[in-house]
């Protein structure tokens, strides 16, 4: 059952601003002369997304989801739907936002981390991820997007640097492949290693991963730093021996493990201090040391 | 806005060696009880099952209209480049594109292809997947044709019923009494909006009265209860309606409709795909939630075994002029293609597999990391065991037009 969560949200877009800057969140009526609010805003707190979200809430939930609003505004030149949603740090914003942007289209008079579309923009900055759509698609539109982003954008915290992918080997590295992993979700889009959080990152570790590139071909590298030497060792224990069925291990170490996947590519899980590195889809049955 | 079903992707923690040996349980998923379990040992260990009722569902003897249908294995896909230009959807390309897709699936004229298919006395539901507008919903150009059609053949239009699970959905994708009049839209349920209960004078769910306890897809020992994402159980009945072992299937397909028509969209769900079988697997029963930890695909295939759904669903459509082949089953721009393509079947099985085979090559040609475990598609592999339809590619037709 959903709380009453209208007067809170009303704050959001007509009141208060709740993340950072001056005045409300969301624009309110009367934006760019012609852009009304219509209806309530919407807020969906915690789980109560999957009253928005119909398939796929659950990456938001693993990347520490705190809130989301809806809002809808129209105008005479059509509809746009502003979905800000709060997540509970910068990483977990990101998380979801590379998990979405695809190949980055940018609008250049937007500062902002962002993609732009016709139907769709969407950006990332400090712990907030914000897509704002533009219903029918017109291609008018295109720069209204840009100044709804531009104007929620000037009422959140500026994003501080994100110093998480230095882990990850700069050669080869293809561009637009970073991910993050917090947990299974996103891993499963990568790869099915096992069952439940097999790399026990706990929505709380963060893992980089990319897509490399060399002359036997391409392949994944995952790299998670956990808290402490211990963490680390427990989570290469935990993957080593409860490795999907579809995966064969080959040969196995303290420390290294080197399998052959379901497609018959090969890969490798290194334990080394407090990080796990993983590569996978590899061409060639690497060594065991 | 969007609503109901959860992704099927990770949470659907399905065993990996998915197979159903017997006709009486299926495997399910083993995850916390594997967790420190050495790999030896756990190979030799029998995965626990979730016991379903797919074989009274087995039971019942098939009609002449029993899914696969007359045509296992035939897939036929029109392509059109008018279809889509510029993002508009032309209807009348469209028009063009159901004709030659309905003839060349059976090789007989629309007058003919009616009579195999259907009555004028039947009710003629349309199952849409309103998720997604106006990306990747399905668009209502092609409901249009299809209730064309059936009008044409004198069906009437009042014995004819757009439907998905939840009313707010139809609302967004454009299924309106305005766009459609004369048509039934309806929905399985609604979801209560902010600040009003969803529970009657009696205590009961408002939409209870909508599914048939009579008729269920049973699943032992899982019941909405706790279910990982959910607030608490409250806001888990808010959307399924019932929380036991229990998933009742609609009345609108119990008692009402008696032929179904299916105009899937084409979309991926993280790994694996949301389309026609899904479409029906997962939006004819109440009680989800609880389903795709344990049971996942597997759902697609098993409610559609039951005969309210078997001995219905005559044609599969599946709406491709645009296709998403990341990011689904909500819309993402950047994930999504103008495929112009529309796909026809009696057999939705078969369509998945040649639609679940193509948004793969999509996503490799994309560049987008591709996952192919077995784990994706093992549900169409099970459905061909249980005669509903062809998964095997060397037993699959695909025509192109």
């Amino acid at each position: 059952m959903r709380p009453p969560v209208v007067l809170a949200a009303l704050a959001i877009v007509g009141g208060t601003a709740l993340a950072g800057g001056d005045g409300p969140l969301l624009p309110p009526s009367g934006f760019l002369g012609t852009w009304n609010v219509e209806g309530k805003p919407r807020l969906f707190p915690g789980s109560e997304l999957y009253g928005h979200i119909d398939g796929g809430a659950e990456i938001f939930f693993e990347f520490g989801f705190e809130e989301a609003t809806v809002q809808r505004y129209r105008s005479p030149a059509g509809e746009v739907v502003v979905e800000h949603y709060t997540m509970s740090d910068p990483l977990g914003a990101l998380g979801i936002y590379l998990g979405k942007c695809g190949k980055e289209t940018p609008d250049p008079t937007l500062a902002e981390r962002h993609t732009a579309g016709r139907f769709q923009l969407m950006f990332v900055r400090d712990r907030y991820f914000v897509i704002v759509d533009n219903l029918a698609g017109t291609p008018a539109l295109t720069p209204v997007l840009v100044e709804f982003a531009r104007f929620i954008a000037s009422r959140l915290p500026e994003s501080r640097p994100v110093t998480v992918f230095d882990t990850l080997p700069k050669q080869g590295q293809i561009e637009g492949s970073r991910r993050l992993i917090r947990g299974p979700v996103a891993l499963e889009a990568i790869a099915t290693l096992g069952r439940g959080d097999i790399l026990q990152l706990g929505g709380r570790t963060a893992a980089v991963a990319a897509d490399y590139s060399d002359a036997a071909g391409k392949y994944t590298v995952i790299i998670a730093t956990y808290p402490d030497v211990q963490a680390a060792a427990a989570a290469f224990r935990n993957l080593t021996d409860n490795l999907d069925s579809e995966i064969k291990p080959l040969a196995r170490t303290e420390t290294r493990l080197v399998f052959r996947d379901y497609d018959g590519t090969f890969g490798t899980a290194s334990l080394g201090a407090s990080r796990l590195e993983l590569r996978l889809r590899l061409r060639q049955e690497p060594p065991l040391k | 806005m969007s609503r109901s079903h959860i992704s099927m992707d990770v949470i659907f923690e399905m065993n990996r060696r998915e197979f159903v040996r017997t006709v009486t349980g299926c495997t399910a998923a083993a995850g916390a009880l594997m967790l420190g379990v050495p790999t030896s040992a756990r190979e030799k260990e029998a995965a626990p099952e979730v016991t379903t009722n797919i074989a009274e569902f087995l039971k019942v003897p098939k009609t002449p209209h029993s899914l696969p249908g007359p045509f296992p294995g035939r897939v036929v896909k029109v392509t059109d480049p008018r279809s889509l230009v510029d993002e508009r959807v032309d209807g009348k390309v469209v028009a063009e594109m159901v004709e030659r897709g309905i003839r060349t699936l059976t090789g007989t004229s629309m007058k003919k292809s009616f009579r195999m298919f259907f009555t004028r006395d039947d009710v003629v539901g349309l199952k849409v997947n309103p998720v997604g507008p106006p990306l990747i919903s399905t668009k209502p150009e092609i409901a249009e044709v299809v209730i064309s059609w059936l009008v044409d053949n004198k069906l009437p239009v009042r014995n004819i019923v757009i439907w998905d699970r939840f009313d707010l959905d139809l609302k967004d994708a454009g299924f309106t009494a305005s766009r459609f009049p004369g048509v039934r839209i309806q929905a399985l349920q609604t979801m209560v909006e902010e600040g009003h209960s969803f529970r009657d004078a009696g205590g009961n769910h408002i939409s209870a009265g909508n599914f048939d306890p009579d008729v269920y897809y049973f699943a032992k020992g899982v019941v909405g209860k706790g279910v990982r994402g959910y607030q608490d159980d409250e806001f888990y009945l808010n959307q399924h309606v019932f929380a036991g072992e229990y998933s009742y299937l609609g009345n609108l397909l119990t008692r009402d409709i008696t032929k179904l028509v299916n105009l899937a969209a084409y979309k991926n769900t993280g790994n694996g795909i949301s389309m026609a079988t899904k479409n029906v697997g997962y939006a004819a029963v109440c009680n989800t939630g609880r389903l795709h930890a344990p049971l996942g695909f597997k759902v697609c295939t098993e409610v559609l075994a039951a005969p309210a759904v078997r001995d219905k669903l005559v044609l599969n459509i599946t709406d491709g002029l645009r296709g998403q082949y990341e990011g689904g089953p909500d819309k993402n721009e950047k994930f999504v293609y103008p495929n112009r393509s529309l796909y026809f079947a009696t057999d939705p099985f078969a369509l998945d597999a040649v639609c679940h085979r193509e948004l793969v090559a999509k996503r490799k040609e994309m560049g987008i990391a591709v996952n192919e475990h077995p784990r994706f598609t093992e549900y169409l592999n099970y459905a061909e065991k249980l005669g509903l339809g062809i998964a095997d590619p060397a037993r699959i037709a695909l025509v192109r037009v």
